[in-house]
Formats: C-alpha cells, sequence, structure tokens
C-alpha cells in the first residue's frame, strides 16, 4: 500500500512536469494560470491543451500498462504484451481502416474506438488460430505474434495507400503521438478505461490464479478457459481504447507489467492498480520527455516543425528494455 | 523446368499488360516496354533474386527457418539510411545511396547480433530483432512526421518497396553489386551446409563458426543493401524463397538451394509486381504490400506443415506430458523461457 502511495505521488508530479513542458509557458506562468490568474492566451494554452494533453496520456498510459499485465497473466506468458500479440497492430488497422473507408472520422472518435476494438479482437484471434496449440510456450507465441503483427502492419499499409488523404495525419498515429488531445478525447477515454480498469481489477485474483498454471488453477476450483476469454476481452478493450485516443505507444504494455510484478509482487490485487500508475507515469513521463526534447532540437536546428513523437521515444527505450527483459529471462531457463 | 516457364509466362505478362496493352509482336518497337516495362522486369528479378539468395544465407548460417532480412533490422536499417536524407533534404548524388543502405544494413544487423548473441537460440535472435527492428521503424516514422506530404507519399512508398518508375539507371546501379556479391556467395556456400549441422559438429570439422556466422551476414548485407537502395525493402521475400526452395528440393543441401532460391525470389517478385501494377490501374501499390500479404501466410503454413516433423521455430509443440519426461529434441543452446521467478507455478 505504501509503495502504491508513493507511486501515485510520483504519478501526479510527472504529470505536473508535462504540464510544464512545453514552449511557450514557463512553470511559473501555468502556477499562476492554475491558481486563478494569467492571461486569456497562457489560459488558453493551459486547460485546454496541456491539461487535457496530460489526462489523454495518463489515461492511455493506465489503460496499456493494465492491458499488458492482463495479457502477460492470462497468457502465462512475460513476453506477451499487446505490440507483440496482435493486438495494437489489429486495433491500428481497425482504426486506419475506418477512416480510410469513411466509416468513421477523426471527428466521430466513439466509432474509431469501436473499429479499433473489432480490430483488435481480430489481431489477437489471429494470432491464437496460429498459436492456439502452443500457447505454453512463450517465445513460440512471441514469434507468432511478430508475424501476426508484420501481417496486419502490411494490410494497414495498404489501406493507407489506397486512401491516403490521411496519410499526414495517420502516420504520427502510427508512432504514438499527444499532439493536439483536446477535452473531447478525454471524455471519451475516462469512462471506457475506468470501466474495463474495475473489470480488469475484479478479475485479479482468477488472474492470480492463471499465472501459477491451470492444473493449480482448476484444482482449486476456478473454470480457466472462461476466465481466460474474459481477461483476452478486458485486455483487448483496453488497449483499443488507448490506441484510439493516443495511437500505437510502442512497447509500454509489454514492459510496464515487469516493473509492476517486480515492485509489487505477484498479488494482482495490487499489481494491477500498480501496472496502472506506472503506465500513467511512463506514458507521461515520455510526453514530457519528448517536449523537453523537441524544444533542445528546435533551439539547435531552429526549426519549427520538429517535433519528437511520444511514441517514438517509448520505442526507443522499450526497445533496449525489452533486450535486458529476453535476456534476463533466458539466463534465468530451466 | 516449372521455374522455367513460370518465368518465360511471367515475362510476357510483363511486358504485353498494362496501359497501353501491347501485342506480342510489336514488343520490341514500343518505347513503353523498352524503356519501362522491360527494365522494370529486370529490376524484378534481379531484386527478387538478390533478396531469396540473402535469405537463405541468414537461415541457413543462423539455423534459423525465420531469420530474415526485416526480422534481423537489416532491411529496416536499410532503409533508414536511404530515407533519412531524402528527409532532411540532404542532396546525395546517387551512387552514394547503396553505401548509405549498406552502412544502415550493417548496423541494424550487427545490433541484433550483438544483443541476441551470435550463438543464441533462433527464437532469442528473433525476438532481439524485432526490437531492434520497431525501433528503428519508429526512428523512421519521426522522420516521417518531419517530411512534407508530398515527400510523405514518395517515402511511404518507397518505405514498403515499389518498383514504379525504375529505369535502366537503376538497373545498371545494381551490377557492380552483385559483382562483388556473386563470387562471395559461391566461396560461402559449402560453409553454410557445414554449419547446418550444429556449432560443435562445424567447429570438429575446423569451421570458425563465429567468423563464418559474420561473413555470411557480410554477404547477406551486401546483397540486400543495393535492392534496399533501388527499390526499398520488399517484405518477406527472403523469408518466402527459401522456404520453397527447401520445400520443393528437401533432399538437398545449401549449395544446391541456394540458385534455386534466387530463382524463387525472382519469381516472387516478378509475380508480385504485376497485381502491384495492376489491380488498381491506375494507381500503383507497392509490391512490398502484396509480398508482405502473400509472403507471411504461406509461409506460415509452410512451417507449420514442416514443423509435423521437425521442432518448429521458436521452442517446439510440446505436449504437457512430453514437456516433464522428455527431454527436448531442440538445439542445446535453447532453454526454456520461464515465467517470472516469484510465481514460476512449480514446472522447475
Amino acid at each position: 500500500m505504501k509503495r502504491l502511495l508513493i507511486l501515485a505521488l510520483a504519478v501526479v508530479a510527472v504529470g505536473c512536469a508535462d504540464l510544464v513542458a512545453g514552449r511557450a509557458l514557463g512553470p511559473s506562468d501555468v502556477w499562476r494560470v492554475l491558481s486563478g490568474g494569467g492571461d486569456p492566451l497562457a489560459r488558453h494554452i493551459v486547460l485546454e491543451l496541456r491539461l487535457p494533453r496530460t489526462l489523454v496520456a495518463l489515461g492511455a498510459g493506465a489503460c496499456l500498462g493494465l492491458a499488458g499485465t492482463v495479457l502477460q497473466a492470462a497468457l502465462r506468458n512475460p513476453l506477451a504484451g499487446p505490440e507483440v500479440t496482435g493486438v495494437t497492430p489489429g486495433a491500428v488497422l481497425g482504426a486506419v481502416a475506418a477512416t480510410g473507408l469513411g466509416l468513421a472520422g477523426w471527428e466521430s472518435p466513439a466509432a474509431v474506438v469501436a473499429a479499433a476494438m473489432i480490430g483488435g479482437f481480430a489481431g489477437a484471434g489471429l494470432l491464437w488460430l496460429l498459436a492456439g496449440r502452443e500457447a505454453d510456450d512463450p517465445v513460440g507465441t512471441a514469434v507468432y505474434g511478430v508475424l501476426v503483427s508484420a501481417v496486419l502492419s502490411g494490410l494497414t499499409a495498404m489501406v493507407l495507400l489506397v486512401a491516403p488523404g490521411e496519410l499526414g495525419s495517420v502516420v504520427q498515429w502510427l508512432v504514438g503521438s499527444t499532439e493536439g488531445r483536446v477535452w473531447d478525447h478525454w471524455t471519451l477515454l475516462w469512462p471506457w478505461a475506468l470501466l474495463w480498469a474495475l473489470a480488469a481489477w475484479t478479475l485479479a485474483a482468477p488472474l492470480t490464479l492463471l499465472r501459477c498454471g491451470d492444473e493449480q488453477a482448476a484444482a482449486l476450483g476456478l473454470r480457466t478457459g472462461p476466465a481466460r476469454v474474459a481477461a483476452l476481452v478486458c485486455a483487448v478493450a483496453l488497449t483499443a481504447g488507448a490506441v484510439a485516443a493516443v495511437g500505437a505507444l510502442g512497447f509500454v504494455g509489454l514492459l510496464v507489467p515487469h516493473l509492476a510484478f517486480a515492485l509489487f509482487g505477484a498479488g494482482l490485487r495490487v499489481a494491477l492498480p500498480g501496472a496502472a500508475l506506472l503506465g500513467a507515469g511512463v506514458v507521461c513521463g515520455a510526453d514530457a520527455a519528448a517536449q523537453w526534447l523537441s524544444r533542445l532540437l528546435a533551439d539547435m536546428t531552429d526549426t519549427d516543425r520538429l517535433s519528437v513523437p511520444t511514441g517514438a521515444l517509448t520505442t526507443g527505450v522499450g526497445a533496449v528494455l525489452l533486450l535486458l527483459v529476453a535476456r534476463r529471462s533466458r539466463e534465468e531457463g530451466t | 523446368m516449372a521455374v522455367l516457364c513460370a518465368l518465360l509466362a511471367l515475362a510476357v505478362g510483363a511486358l504485353t499488360l498494362g496501359t497501353p496493352y501491347v501485342p506480342l509482336a510489336a514488343l520490341p518497337h514500343e518505347f513503353v516496354v523498352t524503356e519501362l516495362r522491360l527494365p522494370r522486369l529486370v529490376l524484378a528479378l534481379v531484386a527478387g533474386a538478390c533478396l531469396g539468395a540473402a535469405g537463405l544465407v541468414l537461415q541457413e548460417a543462423l539455423r534459423n527457418p525465420l531469420a530474415v532480412p526485416e526480422m534481423l533490422g537489416v532491411s529496416s536499417g536499410a532503409a533508414l539510411g536511404v530515407a533519412a536524407p531524402l528527409v532532411l533534404a540532404l542532396s546525395v548524388p546517387l551512387a552514394v545511396q547503396p553505401l548509405l543502405a549498406l552502412a544502415g544494413a550493417a548496423l541494424g544487423g550487427a545490433l541484433t547480433l550483438l544483443a541476441a548473441g551470435l550463438g543464441r537460440s533462433p527464437s532469442a535472435v528473433l525476438l532481439t530483432g524485432a526490437a531492434v527492428t520497431a525501433a528503428l521503424q519508429s526512428a523512421l516514422l519521426v522522420l516521417m512526421v518531419l517530411a512534407d506530404q508530398l515527400d510523405l507519399q514518395l517515402i511511404y512508398r518507397y518505405l514498403l518497396g515499389s518498383l514504379s518508375a525504375r529505369t535502366w539507371h537503376d538497373v545498371t546501379g545494381l551490377w557492380p553489386w552483385l559483382a562483388v556479391a556473386l563470387p562471395a556467395l559461391a566461396l560461402c556456400a559449402p560453409v553454410l551446409s557445414v554449419l547446418r549441422l550444429g556449432d560443435d559438429d562445424a567447429r570438429a570439422l575446423g569451421v570458425r563458426v563465429g567468423r563464418a556466422r559474420l561473413a555470411a551476414l557480410a554477404i547477406a548485407i551486401v546483397l540486400i543493401a543495393p535492392v534496399v537502395a533501388v527499390c526499398g525493402p520488399v517484405a518477406w521475400v527472403g523469408f518466402l524463397a527459401p522456404q520453397l526452395a527447401r520445400r520443393l528440393r528437401p533432399g538437398a543441401d545449401a549449395v544446391r538451394w541456394l540458385p534455386w532460391s534466387a530463382a524463387w525470389g525472382a519469381v516472387i517478385v516478378a509475380c508480385a509486381d504485376l497485381p502491384a501494377r495492376l489491380a488498381l490501374a491506375p494507381v500503383e501499390t507497392p509490391v512490398g504490400a502484396w509480398t508482405a500479404l502473400l509472403g507471411v501466410p504461406a509461409g506460415v503454413a509452410l512451417l507449420r506443415a514442416r514443423g509435423r516433423g521437425h521442432p518448429p521455430p521458436g521452442g517446439g509443440r510440446r505436449t504437457r506430458s512430453a514437456a516433464v519426461t522428455a527431454p527436448r529434441d531442440a538445439d542445446p543452446g535453447e532453454r526454456r523461457t520461464t515465467a517470472l521467478p516469484e510465481t514460476d507455478g512449480g514446472t522447475r
């Protein structure tokens, strides 16, 4: 519990850092606005741009952290994450296809979430069809997951080439970015995230059992099949929400669970909220760091066009961490 | 024989179909054919052959049916090397482009192998490669975010692999590279068949395993980079062509598979270029998208079919009882990844 509190405080601190990261206003200006003062322009920037952006980053991060933890627990696979189980690429494909075919626009976010949802399920289903019989071999499943992701990315590319009008805005979104997120995105994200986060939390006990192995769980009277399906639905829903809000942030859902289990132990009742907080902190921190980086680069190169997408940062750092995790789990092999 | 027939049919199709349709008799006199379609066909064949051969070299050297350029970070690295100057508006002479691609490919491949370790299990290399690829891809996407809308179209098309608007000029740029790579391939092929036996046996036969692997990787990179520089990373050809070659000649060894793999690669790319040109005419789709769409499912099907008798990639089709009683039949370097220690459910 103490750790959770400390972590929550840390997340608040990161959120504040994200609020003051940016080009136009310094920390003192932001503080003035938050305490009720400031000129109209500053107020607009803080309240209508930075605050929702920060909140969306927090919400999406929490979703991804939860989704990854649920997936890893349900599949008993330390290498499962939304990115390598076809869920994220599927969700991206769904959203891109829906917008490309004109079924949903960026102005109707609800439709995008629905499309991302369908796509995410399709991706997960594809993987399950391929690797279903080898589900207890983590690395094999991960390999198939990479292949599935490749197919789905190819399809996404096809859609984008057939309907290239959106390419510019979609590219941002393929890498994952929190630029230009406004209150609309937040109002859509938080009820969805809250609903599924609660659902995930109610699944904490069965998931903890599932992580111990099917026989043990069955011996304790858990019906493993339905429990696993419920967990997967939960994970896909959370991922779809996050993808619809900020795009495909790389490696957050894959790595946050490892941190969460390391910090909070294996009891998911505590580890799940921990993972949500960690995910929120990580994404928000990456967002703040990306903005600082953009500023640095802009100062160095004298261009205003340059902005580092948040997803680029999480993917870059995540790739390095993933290598470490893969190494460690190999060295611990029996 | 079958390959020859397929190639002939393909060539006829590639040269006659399209807008305008050119009947066979008029082929040698049409500008459209001699200056556009013919170089495009030649380029498709050469690129496919290079990718197929490179794929086989990689798969044999790493003893891993999934060791393909796009999984090892090689393709992404090369593409990054080519796309970066494009976006940053640095003018690069055409002759230097393959060198940039080469540097990028070497970087990607080296990163993967350094991180995974040379003699590691196939699946470990693959996962590492996936991570490296993802990082490079995100770098590419960052570049694309910076690009102008017009450039974006061009870059995106290139990144998927596209043969559109390629002329004789592009084809002639490939020859010097091939002149370097082909003799090296011929020298390297026998060593590949020894590497297949496993590291210990290869050592016993006097092969320096680490060096041989590095040499194979270098050759593969020399084969891939110029192709990527000209027409982008055409996806999954290096995966599918060697698989086909093996399936159709199950008794042969690496030396015999190499030409077949190259031939199949050529057929695949030339084949995929037809729908790329004609499917959504007048809009051209990138050839890479077609190879990815067709290649991955086909490849997975082939792998699964093969997996009946052998361990499939990344571990095995192990039933629970077998896991407890029987030793693994995979290579000894491979270990089972366990869950995190706190909750390892007593499987040790």
